[in-house]
């Protein structure tokens, strides 16, 4: 009897045209979002490798220079002598620190358009790498980008819905419903039938959607921590579709007519993906506010003052600006580079605790919209998607972590050679530190996806309970 | 007979249960959202207000000094807000809030608000904006969707044309009944809207903002005019309610959240921008090697140090009556500002195709026209910050030509212990910047308000020639 049902409902869904439509319609949108996804990887890629090799011409430049000074055909100002470890540590070398796009990044491109993804570093104190932006047209930003995780958020629930909003209620609405149940069939065996039936079929449709996204945006499923995350993904996808379904059966359940049901799963669709977002957006953001950038850019500056002021000769400060103004010895120089890196150790010790508390105040909002996620499926599957495609929140400060340790390990390696006037060889130049990006660990993601992967099933779960329960009472007669 | 069918329409609405909760909501959000945008802009306003006393402050008395090292200290520029921002914020979370004007350099605006905040930010955000380009046209969709389509299959409609009532003429009553039950909605928050407006700006800024408010009220209500008609028109040949439903939900999610994302992409790979490394490495090289490329930067010292000694009629730097560096540097920065207005133009001008894009896909749908212009009317849009950022850029520049010109005239070649102080720094006026007028706004919204319009217009005569043809 099964059988017949299932059989049944796949000729009705086969000659339904508006569903290949439909089909065809999100193949289209699928590709796209893909594209435009596999586009930005490609442009962060690109630039990092464009990065890579003008830093690689500058330590070139810099290697022949030292040469051709030492040699005497070139006699370089000592602030841009290439044999001053200031000079060098400062500017000439200054080092690029990037975090590469994640395997997955084409299908989800997050928050990655919004913060930065490299910086070039030097000696100059930590805010100057917090305007590092990429360029970019704020109203793109204000919209955000059309690619597979917006498809599968917001368009793939919807299309889960039109197949199923009227699963019962229209059997009901044709008359087809009593004339079944006169069969030896029961409503269950029939709803349940039906319902299993185009679980699945949804279930290989999310499974086809993430596939033909990775495949279409050429993510190698063979690179380091690919397919676990290829997998979550999946899991992550057909249980968001899982969820609607059941919400629809449920809503179904209740034997109201198609449009009450369209109505009703609409409405749920808006608070879930548009509202309660929105509205937990505002709550974070009230109960955990950050600091005003505006107050961090008076803060620095008064400390940067004090700085200032507490060796505030004229001469020096004014030499400070313009040291080639002054008839530099190479041991002046050395005062000045010394007395430089000082400040900067200074300014960054006391701009500290003011970026930390921005750090702080967003580590509470992140902690509160992890807590808060399972309010609405749409949230947790937009954070585990952002998760897996390494475009979120956690990896960004990942890097931004290894930065500082980074930037702490480049002053503790120049600051020597400063203090001791060191004439830098090409040898230096070879054993400067490099930057190796250390991707965040998976055991991290994993856990967090696999929170949100629980929540959602239990969602699925919760609304299938109430399928079965309303299903039991169901008005067959009008 | 219009009158009647206004008033049943009205009447029946008032009385749904739906209505009254889902208007309720909606309400609820919109006063909600204006209150939070208040908020927003008052602590906002106050923050940059306060700021830019200090950076005129720290300007005065930053002590005596070089005029060089003055302008390597510099001041910060801070955007100021609109009292209308707290209905749209626009791009204002997406474009930095302060840029430091100091010597040799045009800075990019740093610090963009939606960076310290998390990934939710990109699903919504509770704004005026969003309740009224996203949530009212549901509403309207809502409650519109069964307006003929219940009637024909409840038989009553058989029954009205009967009376002899013309089908065009019952819809434009429905329109109107619908729009007279919105409109329960909608005054009430336009009044709190308005007081809020009164409460939160001073006199001149009020004055400036009530067009601007008006502007921005007419043009929601030609998107809620055209959402109202098409859904009407959709009712009134549909076949039945499950489809006038299902095809304006498709309608309302095309309109509102595929098209804006789509287009955005779209923009970008017609008009595409470039890297932030390769701009600054442009401009890098620009300004060592000259914008024609042959020029380098020891080249023009020289070539201007012969100059001089040409024109003064001298043998050597320390004779000229003027200080060579001085000049030197105003040289370097008259050469920086050609090198970045060429730059900067050529950025702006792909962000302005990229919003030209934007404005014609209103097109395919009309969220972007009414976006559009209530992010103008807001100052919220990216051609006022820009407006602002080149204000800032020209009081940089008039700095920097002040302190190098006290050099160039003022200090003596041997004197390395030339400085100033606060007096001379009372001389530089503090920045004041003037918002653009309306004038210059409505200019660049041509578009979007025809577009506006347009759909208003066409959605009414499909809805007047959908009543005409319907199947009864």
């Amino acid at each position: 009897m099964l059988f017949n049902i299932i059989r049944n409902d796949w000729r009705n869904l086969r000659a339904d045209r508006s569903l290949w439509i439909i089909g065809a319609l999100l193949a289209v949108l699928i590709g796209y979002g893909v594209h435009n996804g596999g586009a930005w990887v490609r442009f962060q890629q690109d630039t990092l490798t464009q990065a890579a090799e003008e830093e690689a011409g500058r330590l070139t430049l810099i290697k022949t220079s030292i040469e051709s000074a030492n040699a005497g055909r070139a006699n370089p100002p000592s602030w841009r002598d290439p044999r001053n470890p200031f000079a060098v540590g400062n500017t000439q070398a200054a080092h690029y620190v990037s975090m590469p796009p994640a395997p997955l990044a084409a299908l989800a491109v997050g928050q990655s358009d919004l913060l930065p993804y490299y910086f070039k570093l030097s000696l100059k104190s930590r805010d100057t790498l917090l305007g590092n932006d990429e360029i970019e047209n704020p109203v793109h930003l204000l919209s955000g980008r059309f690619d597979l995780a917006f498809v599968i958020i917001y368009l793939f629930p919807l299309l889960v819905l039109a197949l199923s909003y009227n699963l019962i209620s229209s059997e009901k609405e044709d008359g087809t419903l009593a004339m079944t149940l006169s069969q030896p069939v029961r409503l269950g065996t029939l709803a349940w039938g039906k319902a299993g039936f185009r679980a699945l079929f949804i279930l290989a449709l999310s499974t086809l959607i993430s596939l033909a996204g990775t495949l279409a945006s050429g993510v190698n499923l063979s690179a380091a921590g690919a397919s676990p995350r290829f997998l979550l993904w999946v899991a992550v996808v057909a249980a968001y579709g899982a969820f609607w379904f059941a919400a629809a059966v449920a809503v179904n359940a209740l034997g109201r007519s198609s449009a009450t049901n369209a109505i009703a799963l609409a409405g749920l669709w808006l608070g879930f993906v548009l509202l309660i977002p929105a509205l937990l957006n505002v709550t974070v953001k009230a109960l955990h506010p950050v600091p005003s950038r505006v107050e961090l850019i008076q803060a620095m500056r008064v400390a940067s003052d004090d700085i200032t002021r507490q060796r505030s000769q004229l001469m020096a400060k004014y030499l400070e600006d313009h040291p080639e103004f002054a008839a530099a010895t190479d041991d002046s120089m050395a005062q000045y580079a010394i007395r430089t890196a000082a400040i900067l150790d200074e300014l960054d010790r006391r701009v500290q605790p003011v970026l930390a508390t921005f750090d702080e105040q967003l580590t509470l909002q992140q902690a509160m919209v992890d807590r808060y996620r399972f309010l609405s499926p749409a949230i947790l599957v937009q954070s585990a998607l952002y998760d897996l495609a390494g475009t979120n929140l956690y990896r960004y400060r990942h890097f931004l972590h290894l930065t500082e340790q980074f930037h702490a390990a480049w002053r503790t390696h120049f600051e020597p050679l400063i203090a001791r006037n060191v004439r830098l060889t090409p040898a230096h130049i070879n054993s400067l530190p490099r930057f190796h990006f250390q991707e965040e660990p998976f055991q991290a993601v994993f856990t967090r996806t696999t929170a949100a992967l629980a929540g959602l099933g239990l969602s699925a779960l919760l609304a299938a309970a109430l399928s079965a329960w309303w299903l039991r009472r169901y008005p067959v007669a009008a | 007979m219009l009158a009647t069918i206004v008033r049943k329409e009205f009447t029946e609405m008032m009385r749904d249960g739906r209505f009254r909760s889902s208007a309720a909501i909606t309400m609820a959000l919109l006063l909600g959202a204006f209150a939070l945008g208040w908020q927003h802009y008052s602590e906002v306003n106050a923050q940059h207000e306060a700021a830019r006393k200090s950076t005129r402050q720290d300007w005065l008395h930053q002590g005596d000094k070089n005029p060089h090292s003055a302008a390597h200290y510099g001041v910060y520029a801070f955007k100021p807000k609109m009292p209308l921002s707290l209905v749209d914020h626009g791009v204002d979370p997406y474009v930095g809030v302060a840029s430091w004007l100091e010597a040799h350099k045009q800075n990019e605006f740093r610090f963009k608000p939606a960076q310290d905040a998390t990934a939710i930010q990109r699903l919504g955000e509770m704004t005026g904006a969003t309740v009224l380009q996203l949530l009212i046209p549901m509403l309207i969709v809502l409650l519109t969707f069964p307006a003929f389509s219940s009637e024909r299959e409840q038989g009553t409609l058989r029954q009205l044309l009967s009376l002899g009532v013309r089908p065009a003429q019952l819809a434009w009553g429905k329109a109107l009944g619908i729009a007279l039950a919105l409109s329960v909605l909608l005054v009430p928050a336009t009044l709190l809207g308005s007081a809020a407006l009164a409460l939160s700006a001073d006199q001149g800024a009020m004055a400036a903002s009530w067009p601007r408010a008006a502007i921005m009220a007419l043009g929601y209500l030609a998107y809620f005019a055209f959402f109202v008609a098409i859904s009407l028109a959709v009712s009134a040949v549909a076949p039945s309610s499950r489809f006038a439903l299902v095809a304006l939900l498709g309608v309302w999610i095309f309109n509102g959240l595929v098209v804006p994302k789509a287009v955005s992409d779209i923009a970008r790979l017609l008009h595409p921008t470039p890297s932030a490394m390769e701009f600054a490495r442009q401009i890098e090289h620009d300004i060592e090697n000259g914008i024609n490329g042959h020029d380098t930067t020891d080249q023009r010292a020289e070539e201007l140090k012969q100059r001089l000694l040409k024109q003064y009629n001298v043998d050597s730097v320390e004779k000229l009556p003027v200080n060579f560096n001085g000049i030197r540097m105003q040289e370097g920065e008259e050469h920086g500002n050609d090198v970045f207005d060429k730059h900067y133009t050529a950025l702006w001008q792909t962000f302005e195709r990229q919003r030209q894009v934007h404005e014609l896909a209103a097109l395919a749908a009309p969220v972007l026209a009414v976006r559009s212009l209530s992010m103008s009317m807001a100052g919220t849009d990216f051609a006022q910050h820009a407006h602002f950022a080149k204000a800032a850029e020209e009081y940089r520049r008039v700095l920097n030509r002040k302190m190098n010109l006290e050099i160039a005239h003022h200090q003596k070649p041997d004197d390395s212990g030339f400085t100033r102080g606060e007096d001379f720094w009372a001389t530089m006026p503090d920045f004041q910047y003037t918002a653009p007028d309306l004038a210059w706004i409505l200019s660049r919204q041509r578009l979007s308000l025809a577009l506006l319009a347009g759909w208003m217009v066409a959605s009414l005569v499909a809805m007047a020639a959908a009543a005409g043809k319907m199947r009864v």
